[in-house]
């Protein structure tokens, strides 16, 4: 194969070992096996591009695609893992089970309806906060005030989660603190309710919406705004006019991320709700506690949950008018 | 002198400050209570909730056991997700972006439905449930991360560096560990830190795929499920201090990095 574009410095032999200075770099360089193998396999670009591509291809479309695909197969089937001597058959029993029994659509609907609400929720509330770091702070004293956010978001799901039970509970701080005023004489229930499952799921996901509202709201140029008010818009004319159609492309990734990880949270509605909550995520999880043939249905959930999210995050940006781009950018 | 727009925003955003540590403070001060019972108000005070976690061996062996975890994913996913980002951030070919998406895939399907897939997928590949699985599944959920931190690192690299270098003889492969793998040091650090703190305090992937041998998240989350208890204050709080400090210290890390390097 033609190896056009080699470089002239690319031959070792160019390189002069400097008195005493043979480093390990300038040994390797020189080593002969060393370069027959680099010729063989970087002397081009054509080469250097397969030597790259193909681990990093087997990899993205092994790994990335494999367990996707290997689930949806297996909804197909009408029992796995296969017994031996029988070929499983294709079915699409596992998709028809789900509409015929309503105690797997009420689930599933109530997933979709409290993770919309959810998401929304955090919007309304981060908003302001991702506004008031970006726009009302000296940029000094930006990082230090977005830390103070960030710290409780390293800690992991499950130990936030606990966190929760405690501040809710019947015996909670939370309840402590309004009998100790004298608004109820007894402890308030807000534990295993959409109440604290839904507290729960804003304490675990409200960095996902900050981070990319933040990042948007700080590259508004100041100016845009400037020449806003020297045009004479007020305060809230600015907002709805410039600030808020500017924070557009923060306000989705926000809000996909937010909907896509709180719908896929399986510990926390299993901590914080109760049995008026089960979430789509448990309906999913009870078919892969018990043995036998439940594999194919529990894929054929799973896959229905995957289009569901994927097509309501689809809506979604196609509803704010956002081209297909970068979500995590 | 402030208006009252800021008044506002600054009290919203210390009230949301108080939401986000609240029930962390008072989980920490709940492990201090000298009851079985988990609940206020607390009377009496003892750390023999804190001594008693460090003497039991089932806390010890997960949290090792989750360590191992986090640095074997996290070294996995330092190789590979470098080698996507190399790979896709200088390459122009024919369905570059359909690549892009697939590698990001890992990144946004929620959390139950990645490790649901695991599941089915290690079993159709023959991979028994384990130490290994757990590995695999939070490797595949780094990767995204990683590539996308070192893509956005690279774009940064002046091209002239790796040109410079294979101008005095360096091949590409030389040119990358010498000059590009430094350059990208700064993100790398930065990677590998949320890849651990991710795989240190990740539930759902070890819940499907783990065997008998349980992950600090998994115990704590049994041990929920049987009943809430101090102790379980203890060791959520020894994890707290230890991602909270690992967190901070990255951050001081990565700050300082970037500002000398850049």
């Amino acid at each position: 194969m033609a190896t056009t574009s080699e470089r002239t410095g690319n031959d070792a032999a160019l390189i002069r070992p400097q008195d005493g200075t043979r480093g390990f770099w300038t040994r390797l360089t020189a080593n002969p096996a060393y370069r027959q193998a680099s010729d063989l396999l970087l002397s081009s670009d054509r080469r250097r591009f397969w030597l790259l591509a193909v681990p990093a291809l087997i990899w993205m479309f092994g790994t990335h695609l494999g367990p996707i695909l290997t689930m949806i197969r297996i909804s197909f089937m009408d029992s796995y893992p296969p017994t031996a001597g029988r070929i499983p058959e294709m079915t699409l029993e596992n998709y028809l089970l789900f509409f015929q029994a309503p105690n797997y659509i009420t689930p599933f609907v109530r997933t979709f309806v409290y993770s919309t609400c959810y998401t929304l929720l955090t919007l309304l509330l981060m908003y302001p906060i991702a506004y008031f770091l970006a726009k009302k702070l000296r940029p000094g004293r930006q990082m230090l005030f977005l830390l103070l956010l960030l710290v409780p978001f390293w800690v992991g799901e499950i130990v936030r989660t606990y966190a929760i039970m405690i501040l809710l509970g019947n015996r909670g701080f939370l309840n402590i603190v309004l009998m100790g005023l004298g608004l109820t004489s007894r402890p308030i229930p807000f534990m295993y309710t959409g109440f604290s499952l839904g507290m729960g799921l804003v304490y675990l996901t409200s960095l996902y919406m900050l981070l990319p509202l933040y990042a948007s709201l700080e590259k508004i140029p100041r100016n845009y705004l400037e020449a806003a008010a020297d045009l004479g818009a007020g305060s809230w004319t600015r907002f709805r006019r410039v600030t808020l159609p500017l924070s557009k492309d923060g306000i989705a990734s926000g809000c996909v991320l937010v909907f896509l990880i709180s719908t896929g949270y399986y510990a926390t509605p299993v901590l914080l709700g109760g049995p008026s909550t089960t979430v789509f995520a448990e309906t999913i999880a009870g078919f892969f506690h018990v043995a036998g043939d439940k594999w194919p249905e529990g894929a054929a959930f799973s896959t229905i949950m995957l289009l569901a999210s994927l097509v309501t995050v689809g809506l979604f940006l196609r509803l704010l008018g956002r081209r297909r781009g970068n979500l995590l950018g | 002198m402030m208006r009252p727009s800021q008044i506002a925003l600054t009290t919203f955003y210390w009230a949301f400050i108080v939401y986000l540590f609240l029930p962390l403070a008072l989980m920490v001060v709940m492990g201090f209570k000298d009851s079985n019972f988990i609940g206020f108000p607390i009377n009496a005070w003892t750390t023999r909730w804190y001594v008693q976690v460090f003497q039991d061996t089932a806390v010890l062996h997960a949290f090792g056991y989750t360590l191992l975890i986090a640095i074997a994913s996290t070294l996995l996913s330092l190789v590979i997700g470098i080698w996507c980002a190399v790979f896709l951030g200088p390459a122009r070919f024919w369905g570059r972006a359909l690549v892009f998406a697939v590698m990001c895939l890992p990144a946004v399907i929620p959390g139950v439905i990645s490790a649901i897939s695991m599941r089915i997928f290690i079993r159709a590949i023959g991979m028994e449930p384990g130490t290994g699985a757990i590995i695999l599944g939070l490797t595949i959920h780094n990767v995204p991360f990683v590539a996308l931190m070192v893509l956005s690192r690279l774009g940064a690299m002046p091209r002239s560096q790796v040109e410079a270098a294979r101008d005095l003889g360096a091949d590409s492969l030389v040119a990358f560990l010498r000059v590009t793998l430094p350059f990208l040091f700064p993100s790398l650090l930065g990677a590998s830190i949320f890849c651990m703190l991710l795989s240190f305090d990740d539930f759902v992937r070890a819940f499907f795929l783990g065997g008998y041998q349980p992950t600090l998240p998994v115990l704590i989350f049994a041990e929920l499920r049987s009943g809430m208890s101090p102790a379980i204050n203890a060791i959520s709080t020894v994890v707290l201090v230890v991602t909270a400090a690992l967190g901070l210290w990255a951050e001081r890390g990565t700050r300082r990095l970037k500002g000398t390097r850049r």
